[in-house]
């Protein structure tokens, strides 16, 4: 059971880490210029008004008073309600105030939750595609070091680490979905709108995943060659297939770290492809300052980094049982 | 885009760096520069310098006095209106797009370089710091390392920039505190090696105080080959500013940066498409460039420490 | 339907009944046979509503449209071109001036509101006694109003006490969307879903989806589509593929190059109407530097208008004076301040500020995604002001976050100068004259100047519509182009793209539509 007793020392760890996360941007939140309370009471509100919201709001508390109510919401699974979204699901937008009336704001776990399966599609998607394209160009530069396929994903991996994903993602809709008509892709009515920003994303991950599979793969070789494994006539098959499974822990590895480029390109993918889900969902709060919005995400960010970054730890130790935690 | 282009793969990370290192960097230098990838690289680099450099200053026009009557213009040989005045064409205020994209690109290596200048000072200073004091002084900088790790830092920069008003300051500051903590992980892990040394350990005898053994000896060693990588940084970092900048969080118009030309120019996309993939064109050479130097020196320096070990 | 004509309306001071309009019967004909064929059009709006549905809390244009499906209005002003001034009745049957302080509405009977309330006096009564309440962000009205419901079926405007004409109310009539007496009574309900007499019924909110489905009640009959679905979609490419793709039946906002890449496809028609939109650059007069009638005179003169105007292209119509071409008492004011970089040096230098020296930098505010151009004609502005020595900042922000900033407030709104535009459903120019420069509301500029308010005031308590048209183009209008509170870029040209399945759809000049006669095939 030391497995049990790592994972639930790692979890706590894990939760002192979400916790300072929530601190450090609640923080940066309030200090940085620009009034929240000004956002919910709106343009029209004079100063004395925005001053009295804030009060009753408790905005005007010491910062840690306030992250203490917000901590205590965040442990019960309460991420607070946006500023600019009410229930009903549209974008609020300002020239509102001093309104008893003003419709119920959205709880920013509900909005968070609504979008989030559609993120974990195109994410998956783009991880799958990426996989497909990374695995033979990868593994052929591996096996041949310093020859013409190992020239060619290096190539691939300079090429594509230099194409800017927000102008690949223009040109491509621009290519394929408007000139073209082959792939629809703005918007989203159904999973055909998911490849083609999954595309752009696989083209950002793919160096990374090309380069590491090349290096690992290159080292097995090496080993084998030294073992004399190809004098015994070991298939080269097998060869691969024991390569890749020393490459898969550097691998993984790989992804819990490249999660944030992932979550990075998918910010910036979403909000081309005007694709509904958590990308763009955080693209507008940040341009619309919806700061409980911001929050939320950038909260459930940490914590998915840290589970994730467990679970391939995890995983890691389960392929190669040499790995310690 | 948070994370920085150092992250170990494969043997990136040395447990131990041989001794007399000062013949390292040149070693690697030397091996990368007999690479085919970093001769291209870097000729193609020095010539878009020069171009971003010099063109604007010779060219005698201004990227931000737009001409009406020549808006819209096609790069030279598209369509029947282009002039060789304009040889990328002009934008929707009738602006050159060569002298745009040129202004573009000397912010974006501005902020790239400083950016990367930044996370590298205070990256491997506390990385420095952490590994040779070691105690609580390590504890808490791996412990703020981790922590910031496992922060969404794009969430939080695009935050700070949208809700500040952005300035090349704020957008250097704000990419370069999220780029540290991987700079702090390789140099404190090399670190840890190297002050075990018999000369670090002679040098505490003969009464060196800390800083003097930090700065003259362990510094010199550790330092040289994270900084031949940190050139793919600068292309990250490169392209974090014009995404901020696409997104209207970076430098401000009439200014030019990539960002900001292609955001508008995605408006055009249909009618004018050069306004959005010129400075793009512009910008993915640049990149390419910098990645093939940058993946060249990583390859000779990874040699360089395979052959070693 | 029955019309009525101001010009007879209001050709005698107080005189009683005149012009009592004709009931036209096409009114009634065209009635209920909802067609199963037809399906819910979907509208793509520019703007984002503002999650509230109280209509007195808001100036949201989006939401100004959307209610205009939901709604009831005493009267509709389609503005069309060669009549502008005609309004049809709708809620009410008939309007009689009692006398200079009186306006009585006769209603008509039988309506019911989506939620089963039948439509009456005190519906009016709630709606006009609310909405005219000072602290009402929206500040539709001109000033306060008492309604006297006489009977069931009879309201009498009054403003008396007040000190203004009655006669105002005559085309705010055709703006102002009558609320439930029984929504009124609770702010709670009045905000969580639109309740109106509308030929659409509001069915929820998702996502960026407002859906909406015909009225089977609607007092001229079913509409004939079975609903409209109203989406924001911020961006003006996204709004344009959309439509391209059928995705979206009918697109608003659209710009030079969007129409031509539309036009290339026959299945899609173009709706270009002059609007009643101008849009300005409206200057923070309350603080330094443009608190000086001469910073502003000079920069009036540094921006030169006619190259706003090109690059705006089928978007923007000249216009030389505060208030849109559409409204009533519009005419190009003489002596406007036209692009003259000699006379914005001479102001400059009077002001103490020679070529622009000792100016602290100027913040300039414009939005980007809502309006046709802004960003395009912000960095000309900047461009041009900066070339006669004001040291301008331009910064160009998402709609949300610049709304969050247009407004004035105590000690002066935000930064130096910001882009917006005016856009109200109804002639009426004080929607925009008083609302923006009577120091009473200021709502953007946040000036005070007594000469303003006076003529502000002649104009409103003119004795007759002549005399008050002459007020406006002698008095009004030429000394708002003199003082300069906010500078009139040009007229919005609204433009509407859709596909030609859409047939029997009326768009006006503010952006609302009637699609009570609408088809898609």
């Amino acid at each position: 059971m030391a497995l049990l007793g790592v994972l639930l020392r790692r979890l706590a760890q894990g939760l002192v880490i979400v916790l300072l996360t929530a601190l450090i941007i609640f923080t940066l939140l309030r200090v940085v210029p620009g009034d929240p309370v000004r956002l919910i009471v709106g343009g029209m509100a004079p100063d004395n008004v925005v001053e009295e919201v804030a009060r009753k709001m408790g905005l005007r508390d010491p910062l840690l008073i306030q992250f203490g109510h917000y901590a205590g919401g965040l442990v019960q699974g309460d991420l607070g309600h946006s500023y600019q979204r009410p229930k009903s699901g549209a974008i609020a937008q300002g020239g509102v105030y001093n309104d008893p009336t003003r419709g119920e704001m959205a709880a920013v776990s509900d909005l968070i939750l609504e979008r989030a399966p559609l993120t974990l599609q195109l994410a998956a998607t783009a991880l799958v595609l990426a996989l497909l394209f990374s695995l033979p160009v990868g593994i052929a530069g591996g096996l041949h070091p310093g020859r013409w396929p190992d020239t060619l994903a290096f190539f691939i991996g300079c090429l594509f680490v230099s194409l800017p994903n927000f102008w690949l993602g223009i040109v491509l809709a621009l290519v394929v979905t408007v000139q073209l008509g082959w792939l629809p892709s703005i918007g989203y009515r159904n999973y055909a709108y998911t490849l083609l920003p999954a595309i752009v994303l696989a083209v950002e991950l793919s160096p990374f995943l090309i380069r590491s599979l090349t290096v690992s793969v290159a080292a097995v070789m090496r080993e084998h060659f030294i073992e004399a494994g190809e004098v015994r006539g070991l298939g080269r098959a097998r060869v691969v297939l024991h390569a890749l499974r020393n490459a898969s822990v550097p691998l993984l590895n790989l992804i819990g770290i490249q999660l944030s480029t992932l979550l990075g390109g998918v910010l910036v993918v979403e909000y081309i492809f005007d694709y509904p889900g958590l990308g763009q969902l955080t693209v507008n709060a940040v341009l619309q300052r919806d700061f409980p919005l911001i929050q939320g995400i950038a909260i459930v960010a940490s914590g998915i980094f840290v589970l994730v970054n467990i679970l391939v730890d995890v995983a890691a130790t389960k392929i190669d049982p040499r790995l310690e935690y | 885009m948070g994370d920085t282009a150092i992250q170990p793969a494969g043997p990136a990370v040395p447990a131990r760096l041989p001794g007399g290192a000062r013949s390292v960097p040149y070693r690697i230098w030397a091996d990368a520069s007999r690479s085919g990838f970093m001769r291209v690289g870097l000729v193609l680099f020095v010539v878009l310098l020069a171009a971003a450099v010099a063109w604007p200053e010779i060219s005698g026009t201004d990227p931000l006095k737009s001409a009406i009557r020549e808006r819209f213009l096609p790069p030279i040989l598209f369509g029947d209106k282009w002039s060789w005045a304009h040889p990328l064409g002009t934008d929707q205020l009738g602006r050159d797009m060569l002298l745009r994209s040129l202004i573009g690109l000397r912010y974006s290596l501005l902020i790239g370089v400083l950016t990367v200048i930044l996370m590298f000072v205070v990256g491997c200073g506390l990385g420095l710091l952490s590994g040779f004091k070691g105690g609580w002084v390590d504890t808490v900088i791996m412990r703020l390392t981790d922590a910031q790790l496992s922060i969404p830092m794009i969430i939080l920069a695009i935050s700070i920039l949208g809700v500040s008003r952005p300035s090349v300051a704020s957008i250097i500051l704000v990419l370069g505190l999220s780029g540290w903590p991987l700079y702090a992980r390789v140099v404190r892990s090399v670190t840890l090696g190297e002050r075990k040394k018999e000369f670090v350990r002679g040098a505490r005898v003969l009464g060196a105080s800390d800083w003097r053994i930090m700065a003259l000896l362990i510094a010199p060693n550790v330092l040289p080959p994270v900084a031949f990588v940190a050139v793919l940084d600068i292309a990250r970092m490169m392209i974090f500013e014009s995404v901020l900048g696409f997104l209207g969080l970076g430098i401000q118009p009439p200014t030019p940066s990539f960002g900001n030309i292609i955001a508008d120019g995605r408006k055009y996309l249909i009618n004018a498409w050069w306004i959005a993939t010129a400075p793009g064109v512009f910008l993915a050479l640049t990149l390419t460039s910098i990645n093939l130097m940058g993946a060249a020196l990583e390859r000779a320096r990874n040699r360089a420490y395979a052959g070693e070990s | 339907m029955t019309a009525i004509d101001r010009r007879l309306f209001l050709g005698g001071a107080a005189a009683a009944a005149v012009g009592m309009p004709c009931l036209n019967t096409d009114f009634f004909i065209h009635s209920a046979y909802a067609q199963a064929a037809s399906k819910p059009i979907v509208f793509l709006g520019a703007e984002a509503l503002t999650g509230n549905w109280d209509p007195t809390t808001h100036t949201n244009l989006g939401q100004l449209i959307l209610e205009s499906f939901v709604f009831g209005y005493l009267t509709r002003c389609p503005m069309r071109p060669e009549k502008p001034e005609q309004l049809n009745f709708e809620l009410a049957t008939a309007v009689n001036p009692i006398d200079k302080y009186t306006l009585e509405f006769k209603l008509r009977d039988g309506v019911a509101f989506h939620d089963g309330k039948p439509f009456g006096a005190e519906d009016v009564k709630a709606t006009y006694e609310y909405g005219c309440q000072p602290d009402r962000a929206a500040q539709w009205y001109p000033g306060p109003v008492e309604v006297e419901a006489v009977d069931r079926l009879t309201v009498r405007i009054k403003t008396e006490k007040f000190g203004y004409p009655a006669a105002l109310f005559y085309y705010l009539s055709s703006f102002l969307p009558i609320l439930s007496a029984k929504d009124v009574a609770d702010k709670k309900v009045l905000a969580a879903r639109p309740n109106g007499t509308g030929p659409f019924r509001f069915v929820e909110q998702k996502g960026d989806s407002s859906i909406l489905v015909a009225n089977d009640k609607f007092l001229a009959g079913k509409p004939k589509i079975p609903g409209v679905t109203y989406k924001f979609v911020g961006d003006t490419t996204t709004r344009t593929l959309a439509l391209l793709s059928g995705e979206a039946d009918i697109i608003e906002r659209l710009e030079q190059e969007q129409v031509e890449t539309i036009q290339k496809n026959p299945g899609f028609t173009i709706n270009k109407a002059i609007s009643v939109e101008n849009k300005y650059l409206w200057f923070r007069c309350s603080k330094p530097p443009f608190n000086d009638v001469r910073l502003r005179q000079a920069a009036a003169h540094s921006i030169d208008r006619k190259v706003i105007l090109e690059v705006l292209g089928i978007s923007g119509h000249a216009s030389s004076a505060h208030i849109s071409p559409v409204k009533f008492g519009y005419a190009d004011v003489p002596d406007f301040p036209e692009f003259d970089p000699a006379k914005a040096q001479a102001l400059l230098a009077a002001a103490g500020f020679p070529k622009g020296k000792g100016l602290p930098e100027l913040e300039y505010y414009v939005s980007v995604g809502f309006y046709p151009k802004t960003k395009e004609y912000g960095e000309l502005v900047t461009e041009m002001l900066r070339e006669q020595g004001f040291p301008v900042k331009l910064t160009v922000l998402e709609v949300a976050a610049w709304g969050n900033l247009l407004y004035d407030r105590p000690g002066g709104g935000a930064g130096h100068m910001i882009d917006c535009g005016w856009c109200t459903g109804s002639p009426e120019p004080d929607l925009v004259l008083r609302t923006h420069f009577h120091s009473s509301s200021k709502r953007i500029t946040g000036i005070v100047d007594p000469e303003i308010d006076a003529s502000l005031d002649r104009e409103r308590n003119a004795a007759s519509t002549e005399e008050r048209k002459r007020i406006l183009q002698t008095d009004t209008l030429p000394l708002l182009a003199q003082k300069v509170p906010s500078l009139p870029l040009f007229t919005s040209v609204f433009i509407h793209a859709m596909t030609k399945k859409l047939d029997g759809l009326y768009i006006y000049p503010n952006g609302m539509q009637d699609m009570t006669q609408a088809t898609l095939a």
